[in-house]
């Protein structure tokens, strides 16, 4: 393949799907589609969304922690606690 | 009464009589039920002046309009007394199936008095009501007079038993039911021992009228439907409490080595995520809920199970012992559990006498030999049977809860007693919080967040801000929660899902015939707890703004370590949350509901 | 058409109960429900849950014909017809044919009213073919 050619470059991905009041983060969107290969805290950090607020983070529906690095196609929950205990 | 099973039982433990009275509609009017129906109780017919081991304290149980109907989480049922640990007002909720049969046994309180000269227990079935010889069931562990109750009369029969904690009067000895479930905090176990109550066998198969069975159906339904649509809803079931728990590790609420820090370094291996992996078997869940919180478990290691570990007892029992395994976390949940003591306050104590122990204020000589530093698994499991059996003197001393023990002990240890009013502080680390530390001051039975929580409120504002915005947002939470504990229902499906609260209205109006917005029911949260307050009030000599005061470490010593690291209240800001409180709540300056408002309150009759 | 109850799912809550008994009964009154919730505790700690399969056995050893089809296709017991002689009771595979005297004056069961499934959190209650 010469350097000419395109390169259709495959980007891994993943969803982020705010819940709650976490959702006025994304204004009109229910969910946003990052970018693979970060990690959680990272993507938040990205998002705009304050990871102090962020209780839960559910990764096809298994609680991770904000380290967990993002994998191609995982849908990622965020859940904000209001109420608590 | 729709929506009540329309009687007062009373159980004289000293003469044996056993009687029933009308449940009067004005009472039911008024205080609704459940905390209602306790505090009322309590303060009519428990003189001034009692003492909470004696024969004249009761113990008051009673369900409320939502126990046993078709309404998510309508599984709650209210103990009130005054607390041995405290000297003040008491109540635990207890959820599991309790409640929902006491009013298919036409029952919406009970109120046990007097004392048993020898160890009974209360069998009631429908119109059957004895009081039994328990000779044979003292001293067992309640999990073991649960199997004994159930295999002996049937799985239908409801059972809440005493462990050797509270037949032995452990200060802060709770009640167990449904294997897994408990009246925990404040001692109401404790009283329920004083009065020789081994346990209480329900039963009942009568039905309660509601005032519009077609209402009641679809408010029902819709709520049912709301907590099934609800985002988070398979999350918060998969977790339950626990969900919470790295969270709270992340923003320096978990309590960690006797809450000198909020941070914990072996937090992965004791967090929900570790919990699922390691023990837990049924989600589990209380009469009528649709977002089961219970965590059965069962312990490999240990071939034991148990229900929980919850987060509460995550962090009591576990950052807060510098413990960093599940397993060993859910363990002493069990053998707490088992031998009927709350495992909040027994963390507290048994974290406090570790730091004692690290301080050198306690040496082996005052522990019986145990080397209780921080992590020691052994000396946790040893002390906690210690503590139910009031064994040694080490047994003895955390047998009377932090406070107590913290004054006996001296040598500056109160300083790091974690407790407000006597009662030892939940699972939420508050060096920086100011919120939700206001919340723990001023809690009604001591430092429990179960009236008011605001870790995220906290956050949003802005956690170091005393501002008249916080302690409003207090104040409302103190008047609005504690109301699913009058209705006999659970808090934790509008906490936790979000659904909207008015949901509830038309349910409580369909069932009770009685029309009420949240604006009335905040009304009765709020004379409720002047009537709380002035209990205080009454039995304590010089109760005031000193009784508010949150544990000494909160505004003294900010933690070296974690996310909060060498952040800290100031005692001035801790004055001014008081000032800012006792202002909107209109009590005077020392923290007393001021004659105004009683009167507003129609208040002043009853206190007098 | 019949329920179908996934015992792992089950939480022990009794919503389904009930439901069940204001459907039959316009009762809140678990214990005269059409499912057979049992509970396994301490040990192991897990739920089983027993429902009605509409197998048609209860209606066969029916002498008085009391047990019948309804709209729905489900077998359900027309209290009117039901002279209590139990036959049924043993008939029943799942343990879902209820007699209680104390109770009510007549055998009942699962009618397939699906208000059940509606009140169950867990999902562990469903219709289907």
């Amino acid at each position: 393949m010469s350097d000419l050619e395109p390169h259709f470059l495959q980007y891994m991905s993943a969803t982020i799907r705010p819940l709650g009041m976490l959702k006025s983060y994304l204004g009109e969107l229910k969910e946003a589609t990052v970018e693979a290969g970060h990690s959680v805290l990272e993507t938040l950090t990205t998002l705009g969304i304050n990871p102090d607020l962020v209780a839960g983070v559910f990764v096809n529906n298994e609680q991770q922690s904000k380290d967990y690095i993002l994998q191609d196609g995982d849908i990622v929950k965020l859940l904000a606690v209001i109420g608590g205990g | 009464m729709n929506g009540y099973g329309g009687t007062i039982l009373r159980v004289n433990l000293t003469d044996g009589k056993i009687s029933k009275e009308l449940t009067p509609a004005q009472l039911a009017r008024d205080f609704i039920g459940g905390r209602g129906f306790g505090i009322y109780f309590l303060f009519k017919e428990v003189p001034k002046g009692t003492d909470p081991l004696g024969p004249e304290n009761k113990l008051i149980i009673s369900t409320g309009p939502l126990s046993g109907m078709m309404a998510p989480g309508g599984g709650k049922c209210d103990w009130t007394t005054k607390s041995p640990l405290t000297g003040g007002y008491a109540d635990a909720s207890m959820g599991g199936h309790f409640t929902a049969e006491m009013k298919y046994a036409g029952l919406d309180t009970i109120i046990l008095e007097g004392a048993s000269a020898k160890p009974v227990y209360l069998f009631i079935d429908n119109e059957k009501i004895q009081l039994l010889d328990a000779s044979s069931l003292w001293g067992k562990g309640a999990i073991d007079v649960e199997v004994e109750l159930k295999h002996k009369y049937g799985e239908e029969y409801q059972i809440a038993a005493i462990g050797p904690g509270g037949e032995n009067q452990v200060l802060y000895a709770c009640i167990n039911h449904d294997f897994g479930r408990q009246a925990g905090r404040g001692g109401v176990g404790a009283v329920m021992g004083s009065k020789k109550v081994k346990a209480i066998v329900l039963h009942g198969t009568k039905s309660v009228p509601v005032a519009d069975l077609e209402a009641y159906r679809k408010a029902g339904m819709a709520l049912y439907k709301a907590c099934k649509d609800a985002e988070g809803l398979a999350e918060w079931s998969r977790y339950g409490t626990t969900i919470v728990t790295s969270w709270c590790n992340e923003v320096g609420a978990l309590p960690t080595r006797n809450f000198s820090a909020g941070s914990f370094e072996g937090i992965d291996n004791i967090n929900g995520q570790a919990m699922r992996k390691e023990i837990v078997i049924t989600d589990k869940g209380c009469f009528g809920c649709p977002s089961p919180c219970g965590k059965y478990s069962n312990m490999k290691r240990y071939n034991t199970q148990v229900e929980g570990p919850e987060y509460e007892t995550i962090g009591l029992m576990g950052s807060n012992l510098g413990i960093g395994d599940i397993q060993v976390i859910a363990e002493a949940n069990r053998l707490a559990d088992d031998l009927g003591i709350d495992t909040i306050s027994a963390g507290s104590c048994i974290a406090w006498a570790m730091e004692c122990y690290e301080k050198g204020i306690l040496t082996k000589a005052d522990t019986d030999g145990l080397e209780l530093k921080f992590g020691n698994t052994e000396a946790v499991f040893t002390l906690i049977k210690k503590i139910a059996y009031r064994e040694g003197k080490i047994g003895d001393l955390l047998a009377l809860g932090v406070k107590q023990a913290s004054q006996e002990v001296g040598k500056g240890s109160e300083k790091f007693a974690i407790q407000v009013k006597g009662m030892e502080q939940s699972a939420y680390a508050t060096h920086n919080a100011t919120a939700m530390l206001l919340a723990y001051m001023t809690c009604d039975v001591g430092a429990h967040h179960n009236r008011s929580w605001a870790i995220t409120y906290d956050l949003q504002v802005g956690r170091e801000k005393v501002v008249p915005e916080k302690v409003a947002h207090i104040i409302w939470l103190q008047n609005f929660r504690p109301m699913f504990d009058v209705f006999g229902s659970c808090r934790l499906q509008w906490v936790e899902l979000g659904i909207d609260r008015d949901l509830y209205c038309p349910l409580l109006d369909a069932i009770t015939g009685v029309k009420r917005s949240w604006q009335d029911l905040e009304a009765v949260g709020n004379r409720i707890w002047n009537l709380t307050r002035m209990y205080w009030v009454r039995e304590n000599e010089g109760f005031g703004r000193d009784w508010d005061l949150p544990a000494t470490r909160f505004y003294t010593e900010p933690p070296k370590t974690g996310v909060t690291a060498g952040q800290i209240t100031k005692f001035e800001d801790v004055q001014r949350l008081l000032d800012m409180y006792y202002e909107q709540r209109g009590w005077d300056n020392n923290g007393l509901p001021t004659q105004a408002t009683l009167e507003t309150l129609n208040l002043t009759t009853l206190v007098a | 058409m019949r329920l179908y109850a996934d015992s792992a799912k089950c939480s022990g809550c009794r919503a389904c109960l009930v439901a069940c008994s204001l459907n039959l009964f316009q009762e809140s009154n678990p214990k005269k429900a059409s499912l057979n919730l049992i509970p396994h505790f301490p040990n192991p700690g897990v739920f089983e849950m027993k429902v009605c399969t509409q197998c048609g056995d209860c209606a066969a050893v029916c002498p008085t014909e009391a047990i019948k089809l309804n709209d729905r296709g489900a077998y359900y017991v027309d209290f009117a017809e039901c002279n209590l002689c139990e036959a049924c009771v043993p008939e029943c595979p799942e343990d879902v044919m209820f007699v209680r005297t104390e109770l009510a004056n007549a055998a009942w069961k699962c009618d397939l009213c699906g208000d059940c499934v509606s009140v169950c959190g867990t999902s562990a209650l469903w219709i289907a073919n």
